[in-house]
């Protein structure tokens, strides 16, 4: 299964799971980074690390590493 | 007196609503660490409410995701104060309900008495939809919801009225319950929420098609997708951020310069003035030499302060700000710092104590006490004219091309050893910075708007006035203990004035009333200290002058080496003119290529400033990180000066 982190530039998905062992789960899912809920990866920074995604109405940054724990379909 | 809590997300004008109800103007930060942030007043008389009101700082979720968000949640759970808060307002970004309604549940959960005070409505409106405050308030059984527009004012009479009639019912505090969500829970909360917005949430006109409608909401602002697409991106997005970076540096520096010059010169006339009308006495230098020239030395800084947070207050209302922490976040990870640390390094080349109080915005504690222990490496602009009056003795006038050289090189120089600092410290692991949680950058990036000049323009004021709080009553009382010690006890020493002028004679009471002071006994005690450097207790005075602020190393050579030329009206040329001529005891002559590079390489790195040390202590909550700063640096920059100087010495280069 894919994960956010692997989207393309300007690639929409629809998150279909969330890692719960990883850190920043909790925080993500608090943003509203939720099973069901349509990403997409509207932006990478010039060192291809944070990415950004359009959720929910907001553009929220986050490190590759932390993106590696939503699921994607 | 009840206490009347302000809670909500980032950028839901929280802040702007204690403003308007308190009539105050203040900017609440995120604050994690030791202790809890929140700004408290009463209401405005008009609205005939007695009772406190708090603004507390924006949070997500009541579930503290890290360490450092505990402390900020136990504040609101119990403000160590005010207690528990009687009625909770909860600030929610109308346009973003499906995200904000999450703290609002959690806060009904934990049984909470409170009213939900809805913004943004223009917002909302302006994308085609309008919220049902009805229905929204019987999806969230019976919590009263008001549509508020802080910014004019709107809606504030309602909202101050249901305040009055919560008061009136009361609840028990006792009934709080601290609630703890697993992930599972949390998505359920969310499902939920969606099925409340879907209710609540309806297209203004009722024609137009609306199966669409929820969804449209949740797409960003065009605009906004546009120019981020350009401002991330490799080519122009970095281009755009190396072009911001240098204009903000020419505007510290070049813009800065002609106002500081101004400030400088009126402080210089204010004490001449005073020493005219008070006449020669103890009494108007005391005034003229001590006070004045500790307000001087503050005042001194206003210009660049102003002008930097001007301009990153612009970059931030702008919303490029947290571009920028996102485009740096990546390099500074590696160093095992963040990308919100980038703010505060950049305001380092100032002044480090707003750098120091601007590290509040990183959430991760390592990351954040990191960042504070290595801003006092950066350059500050205290350390420029001493720069200047070095580089001047080295580079003869003329060769402006080479001087800048030279300043340039030591910036780099100073750049460098920062981020070698951090590289070095973060390797040591636990040893000088304990880790407690796992880094993180996870960042809202707001949408572009024109940034509004006022808040920008009133919270660069607040700021201000905080760097004049915290670090001026610092250096004025400094610079009175530094007169003090300079001019006692030998006030009038007998000179002998046979064949000179009135000029000459004065200067010579100065020369013997600082070879007489207290001072100079110090001096003498830290003369060993200074002969490996190849300089004498004179030099260490005005060293040790330094911890009052940097810059005043400039005015105590000067005083130290006391000009009897008073023909020359250019300060530093008079200052250069007797340093040539000063020599040590067998007469050999003091200032020398080699110890005037020794004492560039100790300024580069020395932490010789008390407010840093003070402000560093403040916002660590322990004497820890400061003593180990000082130590540090100050002994490494020693080291590293007296290597410098007796390497050149060895290549023949005196």
């Amino acid at each position: 299964m894919r994960t956010a982190s692997q989207l393309d530039n300007g690639e929409s998905s629809t998150i279909v799971d969330v890692d719960y062992n990883h850190p920043s789960a909790k925080r993500l899912i608090e943003l509203g980074f939720t099973p069901g809920q349509s990403i997409e990866l509207i932006g990478k920074s010039f060192f291809k690390d944070p990415i950004a995604f359009s959720i929910r109405g907001t553009v929220i940054a986050v490190r590759k590493n932390e993106a590696s724990c939503i699921k994607v379909r | 007196m009840k206490f009347i809590s302000l809670v909500g997300p980032p950028n839901a004008g929280k802040t702007t609503l204690f403003n308007y109800l308190s009539g105050k103007n203040i900017k609440t930060v995120n604050y994690p660490g030791a202790t809890v942030d929140y700004n408290s007043a009463t209401f405005r008389k008009q609205f005939n409410l007695e009772a406190h009101l708090v603004d507390t700082p924006g949070i997500v979720s009541l579930i503290p995701a890290s360490i450092d968000e505990v402390v900020t949640v136990q504040g609101i759970y119990k403000n160590p104060e005010f207690g528990v808060p009687d009625v909770i307002v909860v600030t929610v970004d109308a346009s973003q309900l499906s995200r904000h309604l999450l703290l609002v549940k959690e806060l009904i959960e934990a049984k909470f008495n409170i009213i939900v005070a809805l913004t943004m409505i223009d917002i909302l409106e302006k994308k085609g939809f309008t919220v049902d405050c009805k229905k929204l308030s019987n999806e969230l059984g019976g919590v009263p919801v008001l549509k508020v527009d802080p910014r004019r004012g709107k809606g504030v009479e309602e909202i101050i009225e249901t305040i009055k009639s919560k008061l009136d019912v009361g609840f028990n505090p006792e009934d709080i319950v601290v609630i703890d969500e697993d992930n599972k829970n949390l998505i359920r909360i969310y499902k939920e929420i969606e099925e409340i917005e879907k209710k609540v949430i309806s297209r203004q006109n009722k024609e137009e098609n609306s199966k669409k409608s929820i969804n449209s909401l949740h797409e960003p602002d065009v605009l906004t997708l546009k120019i981020d697409k350009l401002l991330l991106s490799k080519g122009i997005g970095f281009l755009v951020f190396v072009l911001i970076m240098v204009l903000m540096f020419a505007s510290i520096f070049w813009l800065a310069a002609p106002l500081m010059n101004l400030v400088d010169q009126f402080f210089g006339l204010l004490a001449n003035w005073t020493v005219e009308v008070l006449g020669k006495g103890i009494a108007s230098d005391f005034i003229a030499d001590g006070i004045i020239a500790g307000l001087g030395a503050v005042s001194v800084f206003i210009p660049q302060i102003i002008i930097l947070f001007l301009i990153l207050g612009l970059l931030e209302d702008s919303g490029y700000l947290a571009r920028g922490a996102m485009l740096i976040d990546h390099p500074l990870a590696r160093l095992g710092l963040n990308g919100r640390s980038f703010v505060p390094l950049i305001s380092g080349f100032a002044c480090a104590i707003p750098a120091i109080m601007a590290t509040r915005t990183i959430p991760h504690r390592r990351e954040r006490f990191l960042t504070i222990f290595i801003i006092p490496l950066i350059s500050c602009s205290a350390r420029l004219p001493v720069y200047a009056l070095l580089i001047a003795f080295l580079i003869p006038s003329g060769h402006a091309l080479l001087s800048g050289a030279i300043l340039a090189s030591i910036y780099i120089i100073s750049i460098t050893l920062t981020l070698v600092a951090a590289a070095i410290i973060n390797k040591m692991k636990n040893k000088i910075i304990r880790a407690e949680d796992k880094s993180s950058f996870i960042l809202e990036l707001p949408t572009y708007r024109m940034p509004k000049l006022s808040v920008v323009w009133s919270n660069t004021w607040t700021s201000t006035k905080t760097y004049i709080r915290s670090a001026g009553m610092i250096i004025v009382t400094f610079s009175i203990i530094l007169w003090v010690l300079t001019y006692l006890p030998n006030v009038n020493p007998k000179v002998d004035t046979t064949n000179l002028t009135p000029e000459q004679v004065e200067a010579k009471v100065q020369i013997e009333r600082i070879n007489g002071s207290y001072a100079a006994e110090l001096g003498k005690i830290i003369e060993p200290v200074m002969v490996p450097l190849g300089l004498d207790w004179r030099v260490g005075v005005a060293v040790l002058t330094t911890f009052a602020a940097r810059e005043v190393f400039v005015s105590s050579m000067a005083l130290m080496f006391k000009i009897t030329d008073t023909k020359d009206n250019s300060i530093q040329r008079s200052i250069l003119k007797s340093m040539k001529n000063a020599v040590d005891k067998e007469g050999k002559p003091l200032f020398t290529t080699s110890t005037i590079i020794g004492l560039i390489v100790f300024f580069i790195i020395a932490l010789q400033c008390i407010s840093t040390l003070a402000i560093s202590r403040k916002e660590t909550g322990s004497w820890r990180l400061p003593i180990l700063q000082f130590v540090i640096y100050s002994g490494g920059a020693y080291l590293l000066a007296v290597i410098a100087v007796n390497l050149l010495r060895a290549f023949g280069i005196n």
